[in-house]
């Protein structure tokens, strides 16, 4: 079956500055064969000048992927046959939210920055810390590690470092210097190992600004993810263990408190009041203009300050089965 | 990066350079586990006696002691540094069998254990400040009076050339699958590590020695683990018969791999396989275990065969697999030009012989690469600089602009997809002299070919062509040497099948064979076997 490939070329050489463009290729495809596939197809038959990474073609290595109609997907896990039915046609673009060197290969430095951002590897309780008690007992297990241990980190290390969830994150898009899913997903791996002795520091470190209460929870990182580590999942173990660890002087985990405080009082989202409780008193005298604007948009809830709903002793019924099951976890842990 | 993580230890100056990010290296897709003698019913002598007779007695008895006796070591450092092996349920490090071992030896992550362990050298490197070269393609190896200066590489980004200084370099390139067509290797896996090493005068050992993988997938042969047979998988042929059972009675489906490529190939040769393949069940195994132990295989399964393994059998065949042979070296990676080592599977210690064991090579390259590490990290620590020939550079540049300018050639592409059919050909699992010389003439002709190869794309900017035409080079090199050695060798011995000489042959051919250019020429000669423990007796499985 003959289809037609379009694909974005670029070539800084070509002009100061260069102008990507569209480029048309006719392939013939057979059954099974992957856009991988295709485009080595093309660059040994038809355009030797293409480039795009690539290496394993079995999905293990992170290196090929690209932009296929318009979603971060690895090139060589992708097959053109069903691609092609689904959407009617091949349009091939590298990475959005990365920087286009040639062709189809983008600019991995960033990503590579990010991940070492987050200190990616293990830091081990030390010895004489275990020696002195000053880590809690399950810690003290040195490379014990049980598998229940493992299922913990399991999702977090099937990450090949494709890119794919941070080209597809909104919040990388709005903001640049936000470290992203797959760094944050790596950042699990190691706060979430039994054995990692710097658990608290690392999970202070991001929660500084630009860090893991960036992430808008859109779930495009693990709609996108071709290895189900479901960055996302990560993200929230990462949040829900820095507030269980006490890391909340900072806007997102005081969003998180204010959040669930304004539901346990009023049964509602307290917009006005979550702002004051987020910011602080003196950052939200900034957040007037943006509110003067949400108002003549007509996007000011109404009225400021919201009254009880009427059925608040079920939300606090709701809060206090929650408070109790989470009490008993606790407790079953601690036996 | 197991080596350069043991030099920055050292607290030396230590970069990795590599036409890939490290992440992306084949490491990465080894599937099925690393072995190691850590339970106290096992032991390394056992080890070492599996590894021996996998061999077929060719490997060098002291290396191989060295592997297995120090094989416990690595894999508790490994965890120390933040490996998490699956475990047993009583949170011991679980282990499963693997072919051609007597013992349930293997470590394993899930079916991911390659990505697992390369993934943790790159967080060391990090760790240890090591610096990485990425996207940079090593053009020449420097070498002077004996002695290494460095390396000239090309930055593929912007297509520059630079020279690295350096007291000592070590070779990590791994295999050449690419040079067969049916492969289970990346596409990065061209010996390039081997040809750059041939050119600076280095020799060779085993490079007829071949692994074929008995269960890669039809078409794209992409590697289905051994731990899939390793947890209880069956293969079945057209007929729906266990036909290891007729070659193999005892472990069957555990035999080692040389063994099952030649089965499956007598099967589907016969008229028992299945459009080109056999079967390799695992549907008895159950969901549960599939889904835990073998996910990746599902997944690939899926996706690049369209079989889901939990309702239907895969269809698999042999594949080229791994290089047993490569850079000849000593036990501690040291070759004989002085600061060049070389480790891994672009090595030849020799531990694998004429056929290596599943779990043997993720071991060897964690083993023998920090072995040749530290040595290298001696060597600097005791010695200044040399001096580097202003000359290297300069010549590099030439090589390079003369490729550059031609035109009307053949495409590297071309010429690449001819080398490959011919060693499927003539140098595949079941081999003999008529088609070997005839197979040897064809890649030399190749290479006289390769002299006029042109390409289109002439810019700086990550110039694939470019890159594809340096890998060619290797490649026929490569291929020339595993032809040479295979015409050579009248006997078959693990990997190594001649029908015209069916048996092993200890009194003529219990030799490594040592190939290395001179004049452009390929010679060839050959080394004695070290022999400490086993003494050499009928392989049987």
């Amino acid at each position: 079956m003959k289809i037609k490939f379009k694909i974005k070329r670029y070539n800084p050489a070509e002009g100061e500055p260069a102008e990507p463009y569209f480029q048309a290729y006719t392939l013939d495809v057979e059954e099974g064969m992957s856009v991988l596939d295709a485009l080595l197809k093309i660059a040994d038959e038809q355009d030797t000048t293409l480039s795009f990474r690539r290496s394993c073609r079995s999905s293990i290595c992170g290196s090929c992927a690209v932009n296929i109609n318009g979603f971060a997907r690895l090139s060589c896990a992708t097959q053109v046959m069903p691609e092609y039915a689904k959407m009617g046609d091949m349009v091939i673009e590298p990475l959005s939210n990365h920087v286009p060197l040639k062709d189809l290969i983008v600019d991995f430095n960033p990503f590579w920055s990010r991940i070492e951002k987050v200190a990616p590897y293990l830091t081990p309780t030390s010895r004489r810390a275990r020696r002195r008690g000053d880590v809690p007992a399950r810690e003290n297990d040195g490379a014990r590690v049980t598998a229940r241990d493992e299922e913990a980190i399991d999702k977090s290390q099937r990450c090949i470092m494709c890119g794919c969830c941070n080209s597809e994150c909104n919040a990388l898009e709005i903001d640049d210097r936000y470290i992203g899913p797959a760094a944050l997903a790596k950042a699990w791996r190691l706060v979430g190992d039994v054995r990692e002795g710097n658990s608290r520091k690392r999970l202070e470190r991001l929660s500084e600004e630009h860090g893991m209460w960036n992430c808008v929870r859109c779930v495009h990182c693990t709609q996108y993810c071709p290895k189900s580590v479901s960055p996302l999942k990560q993200i929230e173990s990462l949040r829900s263990r820095a507030m269980k660890e006490g890391v909340l002087d900072n806007p997102g985990a005081k969003h998180v408190e204010a959040m669930a405080d304004s539901v346990k009082r009023v049964g509602r989202l307290d917009e006005a009041a979550m702002t004051f409780r987020t910011l602080g008193f003196l950052r939200s005298l900034g957040m007037i203009p943006f509110g003067l604007k949400m108002e003549r948009h007509g996007k000011m809830p109404k009225p400021l300050l919201f009254p009880q709903i009427e059925n608040i002793a079920e939300v606090r019924d709701i809060y206090e089965e929650a408070e109790r099951l989470e009490k008993e976890d606790r407790e079953r842990k601690k036996g | 990066m197991r080596a350069a993580i043991e030099a920055a230890a050292e607290g030396l100056n230590v970069a990795v350079v590599s036409k890939v990010y490290p992440v992306r290296s084949h490491s990465v897709a080894a599937q099925g586990g690393i072995n190691a003698a850590i339970k106290d019913t096992d032991s390394w002598e056992n080890h070492m006696f599996d590894t021996v007779k996998g061999s077929d007695y060719l490997g060098d008895q002291d290396a191989i002691e060295i592997l297995c006796k120090e094989a416990p070591r690595d894999i508790m450092e490994l965890e120390r540094m933040g490996a998490v092996f699956s475990r047993d349920p009583s949170g011991n490090i679980a282990q499963r069998p693997f072919g051609g071992a007597g013992y349930p030896r293997t470590c394993y992550l899930a079916d991911r254990t390659g990505h697992g362990l390369l993934h943790l050298m790159y967080e060391q490197l990090l760790k240890h400040e090591v610096f990485i070269y990425d996207e940079w393609h090593v053009a020449r190896l420097v070498v002077e009076d004996n002695v290494v200066r460095g390396i000239i590489a090309i930055e593929l980004r912007g297509g520059k050339l630079h020279r690295l200084h350096s007291k000592a370099v070590i070779i990590a390139t791994g295999g050449y699958g690419r040079v067969f067509h049916t492969t289970t290797n990346a596409l990065s896996s061209t010996g390039d590590g081997m040809g750059l090493a041939l050119n600076a005068g280095l020799e060779l050992m085993d490079m007829e020695f071949v692994q074929f993988h008995p269960t890669t997938l039809k078409r794209t042969g992409i590697l289905i683990t051994e731990g899939a047979r390793g947890e209880g998988g069956y293969l079945l042929n057209s007929l729906g018969e266990r036909f290891m059972a007729n070659y193999a009675p005892t472990v069957k489906e555990l035999a080692s791999r040389d063994v099952v490529s030649r089965a499956e190939k007598t099967e589907i040769d016969q008229g028992r396989g299945v459009n080109g393949c056999v079967l390799l069940d695992l549907r008895h195994l159950g969901a549960d275990r599939i889904n835990e132990r073998l996910p990746q295989i599902r997944e690939l399964a899926i996706n690049f065969a369209g079989v889901d393994p939990l309702t239907e059998p895969i269809p698999i065949r042999p594949g080229a697999h791994y290089s047993m042979g490569g850079i000849m070296t000593d036990v501690d990676g040291a070759t004989k030009i002085k600061g060049l080592y070389a480790a891994g599977e672009s090595a030849c210690v020799s531990v694998h012989g004429a056929n290596r064991l599943g779990g043997n090579s993720l071991l060897e390259a964690v083993v023998f690469g920090r072995r040749a590490g530290a040595a290298a990290a001696r060597r600097c620590l005791a010695c200044a600089a040399p001096e580097f020939p202003d000359s290297a550079l300069r010549d590099s540049a030439h090589d390079i602009a003369d490729i550059l300018r031609r035109d009307n050639g053949e495409t590297a592409s071309a010429l690449r997809q001819e080398m490959t059919l011919v060693m499927e050909e003539h140098c595949g699992v079941f081999r003999d002299s008529e088609k070997l010389i005839a197979g040897l003439a064809k890649i030399r002709e190749l290479k006289q070919r390769y002299g006029k190869v042109s390409l289109s794309d002439k810019g700086d900017y990550f110039n694939s062509e470019l890159l594809a035409v340096l890998e060619l080079g290797h490649m026929l090199d490569v291929a020339e040497s595993i032809a040479a050695g295979a015409v050579a060798r009248k006997e078959s011995r693990g990997a190594h099948y001649r029908t015209d000489f069916p048996r092993r042959d200890d009194r003529e051919w219990l030799k490594h064979t040592v190939v290395r250019k001179e004049d452009s020429e390929l010679k060839i000669s050959y080394k004695d076997v070290n022999i400490s423990r086993y003494e050499p007796k009928e392989r049987t499985y």
